[in-house]
């Protein structure tokens, strides 16, 4: 990304007291990606990230730190976490302690590749979740959104990784949805699927954020006013933790960003509470969506 | 929470779902296994016909219940059961369901599960004992085998001061000892099969020996008379198909890849 991404300025933001670390994400490749989709949360390309990678060494720091404070699950996103030399090496380190979702376009998911991810899973103590993003079940509206060729190329590695035995999570953004629903928007994919053979079809829709390619055009933040009544254990920063370059973050979809870093040493400095002081805050108390499998 | 009563021998199961049939077979069941107390993690209504018919047995044969997140949503009066679902598939069905359980569980029945606690402490032998429905921390957790790492229980067990916590809530049992003899039971549920392709449902049997033994203990019942009584009632045909076939065709969304793996759909 070439511009920075607005940190938005205003009256102190509400915050979200931590409660746990249930969830450790791990950004690994910062913005680094081989794609450059219209709606990307955090604006990856392939050029000049942003948001630089992390090094093994911190990852492997971050996951021993949430192993000893109990973790739930951990997460591998990026830019595209594939991209990173070590992350096979890293996933496995992952697997041993906690179940592990990565999240992918797919592009590079060969049928080596996809040998090597059912390896992984088949040794792994723990449950290892591989979700593909795909934007639309059409392969020019999709290409539209994410680029040429990688509707096809996202397909193919739902099939390799599927004949494998793997169930690759199909995750999609309500971009598709155009005038319709979620829940049409839900069952497309489903049909999609099992006509391509896929008979345990898995399938997420998030929503759109207002950031990065696509920033919100009225800035509504949160309010104290607007969480009255509102349990904010709900939210996803109440028991997540980010560990990218730079430091520990909020949330996965603020990850990189000053207002929602932390802490720039370890985990647990960063289990203070978390401002709500992005647009992005307003989707997440809206929509009450998790970046979470389910 | 009551504290600390003592035992040697303790049947627990989860997840009634108003399967009346497979709770009556399961009181006889345990009856003849010489256990001193008979305890249940809660949900006693959702998925099932008729739920208010399990109240009866349960009050009857002194059955030792916690609230589950189903039983908390009908007491607070919530329009969803809170049972934690993100899949817009899942929450279709779970809607169904609840609103069907509102309907048909009477205001007495209500104040009953009102009276239950959310959790409980007891001893059995050596061992302490911490019941609840989803996890010590919060009532719809869902704790599955593939996705629950050792860390975790090992932070809840301190946390929470105790050797064996037991939980239900996603419908399928395992254990997981760890070491000093300390364990993680999800007793499983008996309201519907475990998606294992049979109709038999399971409970658990806890014995201080007085290293702590856990078994699981399946149970046959007439699941056809229930499944009848599902379509009598206009519940979705796919819940009596469940009941019939022991495969999942609802709620699948939630389950971890290694769950998944074993699952028909």
């Amino acid at each position: 990304m070439r511009a920075p991404l607005p940190v938005l300025d205003g009256p102190a933001a509400p915050a979200v007291p931590f409660r746990r670390l249930t969830t450790l994400w791990v950004q690994i490749t910062g913005t680094w990606c081989n794609l450059e989709c219209a709606h990307c949360i955090n604006a990856s390309g392939p050029e000049d990230p942003w948001l630089k990678p992390l090094d093994g060494a911190t990852v492997r720091e971050a996951i021993r730190d949430a192993a000893r404070l109990g973790v739930k699950d951990i997460y591998f996103t990026g830019g595209e976490p594939f991209l990173h030399r070590e992350i096979l090496p890293l996933l496995g380190f992952a697997l041993e302690t906690a179940p592990t979702t990565v999240l992918t376009n797919g592009t590079a998911i060969t049928e080596a590749m996809a040998d090597a991810l059912a390896a992984l899973a088949a040794s792994a103590p723990y449950s290892f979740e591989i979700r593909v993003s795909l934007d639309d079940v059409d392969p020019e509206a999709n290409d539209r959104i994410r680029g040429s060729g990688s509707w096809k190329k996202a397909v193919d590695a739902i099939a390799r990784l599927y004949a494998r035995g793997l169930l690759p999570i199909v995750t999609a953004t309500e971009i598709a949805a155009g005038g319709g629903t979620v829940e049409g928007l839900y069952d497309r994919f489903q049909r999609f699927l099992v006509a391509r053979g896929i008979t345990k079809p898995r399938v997420k829709i998030m929503p759109v954020f207002p950031i990065g390619r696509m920033p919100g055009g009225d800035a509504l933040r949160l309010s104290a006013e607007m969480l009255e009544g509102f349990d904010l254990g709900l939210l996803q920063c109440a028991e997540t933790r980010v560990v990218a370059a730079g430091g520990v973050y909020a949330c996965p979809i603020l990850a990189g960003l000053p207002g929602a870093r932390l802490s720039t040493g370890g985990l647990e400095a960063a289990f203070g509470p978390a401002p709500l002081y992005h647009t992005a805050c307003v989707t997440c108390h809206r929509t009450g969506m998790t970046c979470r499998n389910a | 929470m009551g504290r600390d009563q003592e035992y040697r021998r303790v049947a627990v199961f989860g997840g009634v779902y108003s399967n009346t049939p497979a709770l009556e077979a399961l009181l006889m069941d345990a009856r003849r296994r010489d256990v001193e107390a008979v305890f249940c993690l809660g949900d006693m209504g959702g998925f099932g016909p008729y739920p208010d018919r399990v109240f009866r047995p349960l009050r009857e044969s002194g059955v030792l219940a916690i609230q589950g997140n189903y039983d908390e949503s009908l007491v607070a009066g919530r329009t969803d059961c809170g049972c934690g679902y993100t899949d817009p598939r899942d929450n279709h069905y779970a809607r169904i369901s609840y609103e069907y359980t509102v309907r048909h569980t009477s205001t007495e029945n209500k104040a009953w599960l009102g009276s239950l606690p959310g959790a409980r402490r007891v001893k059995l032998g050596p061992h302490r004992l911490l019941m609840c429905h989803g996890s010590p921390r919060l009532i719809n957790e869902f704790l599955w085998e593939s996705a629950t790492p050792n860390g975790l229980i090992q932070a809840l067990l301190s946390e929470h001061e105790t050797d064996v916590i037991l939980c239900t809530h996603t419908g399928i049992k395992w254990h997981r000892p760890l070491d000093r003899d300390r364990h993680l039971v999800n007793v499983g549920v008996i309201g519907r099969p475990e998606n294992d392709g049979t109709p038999r449902v399971w409970y658990a049997i806890l014995t201080a020996c007085p290293a702590l033994e856990v078994e699981f203990v399946p149970l046959v019942y007439d699941h056809e008379r229930l499944a009848r009584q599902m379509e009598a009632e206009g519940l979705p045909p796919e819940f009596a198909e469940t009941i019939r076939t022991g495969w999942w065709t609802t709620c699948l969304e939630n389950l971890p890849a290694r769950e998944r793996q074993r699952s028909r759909f």
